[in-house]
């Protein structure tokens, strides 16, 4: 523990850290070590496919629609992968600095002991920093290559669920040695800072008796931090259903970030508190133990359950958000759909549709790629995104709520459900024609879920363009007819069974977004959570020792620490959901902002497994690290004062 | 007082009071209390428990800080210190030595002992550190860790890690107390030598055995000192131990 080596023979050397020392700290540097190595192997790897994808070339030999086609994939591709950096890049910042945080106060008394015999309060601080950096060198240094194993995993996920072409892989950059060695030193260093500050400060004696200022929870630091993110948390979710479809959504699945961080600050105050509520099934002599425990570990307590708390606010408020968001975007779909079949084929067959005796009316839609171009000089801005081309007055009595279509001639184009692109001129290339400046008239709200962003009237576009586009034809049928048979104009469907395989494509793709974004990161914050409980009870094997000698057996000291951890677990992940209940408030008032009806979704069978998989994971560290830490006979330990 | 007083004390108490908790819970732990303690004597401290003995040694020491009144330690007025100055004397002009012996359990003994010189950014030699060991009697237990070591021995090092610095004071808080008779006897036979050697040793303990073997035992009571004696037995310092503490 000491960085006392440079000793030569004839002086009394130091190792580092000192062999027998490795024995019982093992763990903290083991934890600390791990908690950079994944930190920087999950940012260094979202990184790289970021870079790779932003820098995809679209490959050579494609049609201009399939060349449309790619850019559009590859633009949803860099942002997905944006969403998954800062995901990852959250929670090493969060795991990194909260693990170090702990590993330093979980040495308060070495440290007290070595102000004692006359350490200054800058040797403690430069001792911890310069921990800090071997420790965070180290574990970028490891981090490094499990961060091209995690990188082949994440490609693998988004090759299978075909959100990149089949040849894609993450590519490496030489500077990325640089940025993630930088990173892993930087969020070590920042996570120790504070601690190594504050154990610096206390007075040697308190620290000693864990008296006086050593025993303050809530420090300045963490109050403020708390009420910032606090703060943030509120404003997001006061800003959001002001924010539009896509910004509402973006703004509600941030909130549970913040909220989780204000959550953590807090813990001190809230995680025991919470913890002595829950019955943890052991009465008497060790129900009692358990509870003085929770009161007295406070610092304890909220360091172990700082994870478990992000982890689940993190998991539950985003996938609940995005479940939320797809459900109402659904039926918001439902609601502005008005027609009773589908057909799907392509090209512009709406007229030879309506000629079909029964049919009363015919939308025909139809998807071409464009690119478009706005602004100019140096604003110009080229996007590809998805347009329609349809029929403005067949199209407004479909689909309730655009009526706005109807006023406008056939030389302008109008918003679409997409919402991307505001009304004005906007300069439209479609595969191989160039459409010019267009004028942008209002016409559909935005939309939920999303959709095409400009709407085209079929005049507009040479019918060549449209004969092999993939076309969707809502009809409506003459009231008290027989169903007309359509089949020989393409894949019919009624609206509700189209809508129900249109929501369930949706769902399966905003779930596979999910896995994405969350699953890797998850399993890094159940890390996490797996390394603070074995942390936590590294500094206790006096503590076990003395409770046995008071008359406990080792299985009631083992089930007094399940006991614990359980109920700080359990607090962790209630506070978890009350930073997720955050991000639904912030859902509930956006969908209802955005389509009239408030909408939550929330996936309670995922919370089930994240509380039985946290639970277990906890449950079965805190046994395997209270089983070890009291394998020794308690009088070896309690022999020696340290 | 005067500069005199200053030179001649080890230690200098001047109406030092220490208060801990507030309003109707607080406790005087220790009450205007006036002590000087000779350079190089020995000098016990006596009283029932919770009189306040720890308190006045860490005040003394520098540990806690006093509410009211002056410290002087080895001529060095210390009531005002900052930080770096108390690090300082901690360096080099005091040793402490608790009754649990605090010692480092990662560190081998003669790493523990070796711990002050390095924090005072000096690399001590290997020979140096073992004589101190050797002093206390433990030169064949140099590379054992605090663990493998009997109370006794422990509280030993302690000691050897307390002297390393050759302080001007060195505090001692019951050194005695966790320890047998043979290891209490072994220890106090020690800071009997490194009195007689002009070593100032400032010790509470609860045994008027141990007592007996200081300069000068002076009993505290309620925070204050109510009484003094010098150069009295064992018997004599239990008897006045026992009507103090009726
Ligand atoms: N950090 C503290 N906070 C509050 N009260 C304290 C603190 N330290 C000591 N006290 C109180 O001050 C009084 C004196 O304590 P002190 O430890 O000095 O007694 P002592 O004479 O050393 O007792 P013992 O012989 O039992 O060690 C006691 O009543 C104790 O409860
Ligand atoms: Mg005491």
């Amino acid at each position: 523990m000491l960085r006392l080596a440079r000793a030569g023979a004839e002086r009394v050397s130091f190792g580092f850290p000192p062999r027998e020392g490795i024995a019982e700290r093992w763990s903290l540097f083991v934890g600390a070590t791990l908690s950079v190595c994944l930190g920087v192997a999950l940012v260094q790897s979202s990184l790289l496919l970021l870079i790779t994808a932003a820098t995809m070339d679209t490959p050579g030999g494609l049609s201009p629609t399939e060349r449309l086609r790619f850019d559009d994939g590859r633009t949803a591709a860099v942002s997905m992968l944006g969403v998954v950096m800062g995901g990852a890049a959250f929670l090493a910042i969060f795991i990194i600095s909260s693990t170090f945080a702990f590993t330093v106060d979980q040495r308060r008394r070495d440290l007290a002991l070595l102000r004692l015999v006359g350490g200054s309060r800058g040797q403690l601080r430069r001792l911890l920093l310069g921990e800090a950096v071997l420790l965070g060198t180290l574990g970028a240094g490891l981090g490094i290559p499990a961060g091209l194993g995690v990188m082949a995993v994440q490609a693998w996920l988004m090759r299978r669920m075909g959100f990149v072409p089949d040849g894609f892989h993450g590519q490496w950059r030489m500077w990325i040695l640089g940025a993630s060695i930088g990173t892993g030193l930087v969020l070590a260093v920042a996570g120790a800072m504070a601690a190594a500050h504050r154990a610096a400060r206390v007075r040697p004696l308190d620290a000693l008796r864990d008296s006086g200022e050593a025993t303050r929870v809530m420090t300045a630091g963490r109050w403020i931090l708390g009420l910032l993110f606090l703060g943030g948390a509120l404003a997001l979710a006061i800003v959001a259903p002001h924010g539009g479809p896509a910004g509402g959504q973006a703004m509600a699945m941030n909130v549970p970030l913040c909220a989780a961080v204000a959550a953590a600050a807090f813990g001190p105050l809230l995680i025991p508190a919470v913890a002595r509520l829950i019955p943890t099934g052991t009465g008497g002599p060790l129900g009692s133990l358990t509870r003085a425990n929770l009161r007295d570990g406070r610092r304890r307590s909220a360091s172990v359950a700082a994870p478990v708390t992000v982890l689940v606010a993190l998991v539950l408020g985003q996938a609940g958000a995005s479940a939320s968001f797809t459900t109402s975007g659904i039926e918001q779909l439902r609601r502005t759909t008005a027609a009773d079949l589908v057909v799907e084929s392509s090209g512009p067959i709406g007229e030879r549709i309506a000629a079909v005796p029964g049919v009363a009316s015919a939308s025909t839609e139809i998807e071409l790629p464009a690119q478009i171009t706005t602004g100019a000089g140096e604003d110009r801005e080229t996007s590809t995104i998805t347009v329609l081309v349809v029929d403005f007055a067949a199209y407004a009595r479909t689909h309730p709520g655009s009526e706005a279509l109807l006023g406008l001639d056939h030389r302008t184009a109008a918003t679409g459900p997409g919402g991307d692109i505001s009304a004005g001129t906007t300069r439209v290339e479609l595969p191989g024609l160039d459409l010019g400046d267009l004028p942008v008239a209002a016409g559909v709200p935005a939309a939920v879920s999303g959709g095409a962003d400009l709407l085209l009237p079929r005049g507009m576009v040479p019918p060549a363009q449209l004969t092999s586009a993939p076309s969707a034809t809502f009809v409506r049928v003459t009231p008290g007819t027989a169903l007309p048979d359509l089949t020989a104009h393409g894949k019919v469907s009624t609206v509700d069974r189209w809508l129900a395989a249109d929501a369930e494509t949706r769902g399966s793709t905003s779930n596979k977004i999910m896995v994405l974004v969350l699953g890797l990161g998850a399993l890094y914050a159940l890390v996490g959570v797996v390394n603070s409980v074995v942390i936590g009870a590294a500094a206790r094997r006096r503590e076990f020792a003395e409770a046995r000698v008071t008359g406990l057996s080792r299985g009631q000291v083992i089930r007094a620490a399940l006991a614990e951890s359980s109920a700080v677990s359990v607090a962790g992940i209630l506070l978890g959901l009350v930073a997720a209940g955050g991000a639904f408030i912030a859902v509930l008032n956006t969908t209802a902002a955005v389509t009239g009806t408030a909408t939550l979704d929330p996936p309670w069978t995922l919370f089930a497994g994240l509380t039985a998989t946290i639970l277990l994971a906890t449950g079965v560290t805190s046994v395997i690290t209270s089983w070890s830490a009291t394998r020794e006979r308690p009088v070896l330990l309690l022999g020696a004062r340290e | 007082m005067t500069t005199t007083v200053q030179t001649t004390a080890a230690v200098s108490l001047r109406g030092v009071t220490r208060t801990y908790g507030r309003g109707s819970a607080a406790i005087r732990a220790v009450d205007d209390v006036d002590l000087d303690l000779p350079r190089g004597g020995w000098t016990a401290v006596m009283g029932p428990s919770g009189s306040g003995k720890s308190t006045l040694l860490h005040l003394a020491a520098g540990l806690e800080r006093a509410d009211a009144g002056r410290v002087v330690v080895a001529g060095t007025d210390i009531t005002d210190a900052g930080d770096q100055q108390l690090t300082e004397l901690r360096r080099t002009r005091i040793g402490f030595v608790f009754q649990s012996f605090n010692l480092i359990g990662s560190l081998t003994a003669e790493q523990n002992v070796a711990l002050p010189l390095r924090l005072a950014g000096r690399a001590p030699r290997r020979s140096e550190v073992r004589s101190v060991l050797a002093s206390v009697g433990l030169a064949d237990r140099v590379r054992h860790r605090p663990r493998e070591l009997s109370g006794g021995q422990q509280q030993r090092v302690a000691i050897a890690r307390a002297m390393v610095t050759r302080p001007d004071v060195l505090f001692a808080d019951e050194p005695t107390g966790a320890l047998d008779s043979t290891s209490a006897r072994t220890v106090l036979d020690l800071l009997r030598a490194m009195a007689d050697a002009g070593q100032s040793i400032v010790m509470v303990t609860h045994d008027p055995g141990a007592a007996a073997r200081a300069d000068a035992v002076v009993f505290l009571r309620d925070g204050r000192i109510v009484d003094r004696l010098a150069g009295a037995d064992t018997h004599a310092v239990a008897e006045r131990l026992a009507a103090w503490e009726r």
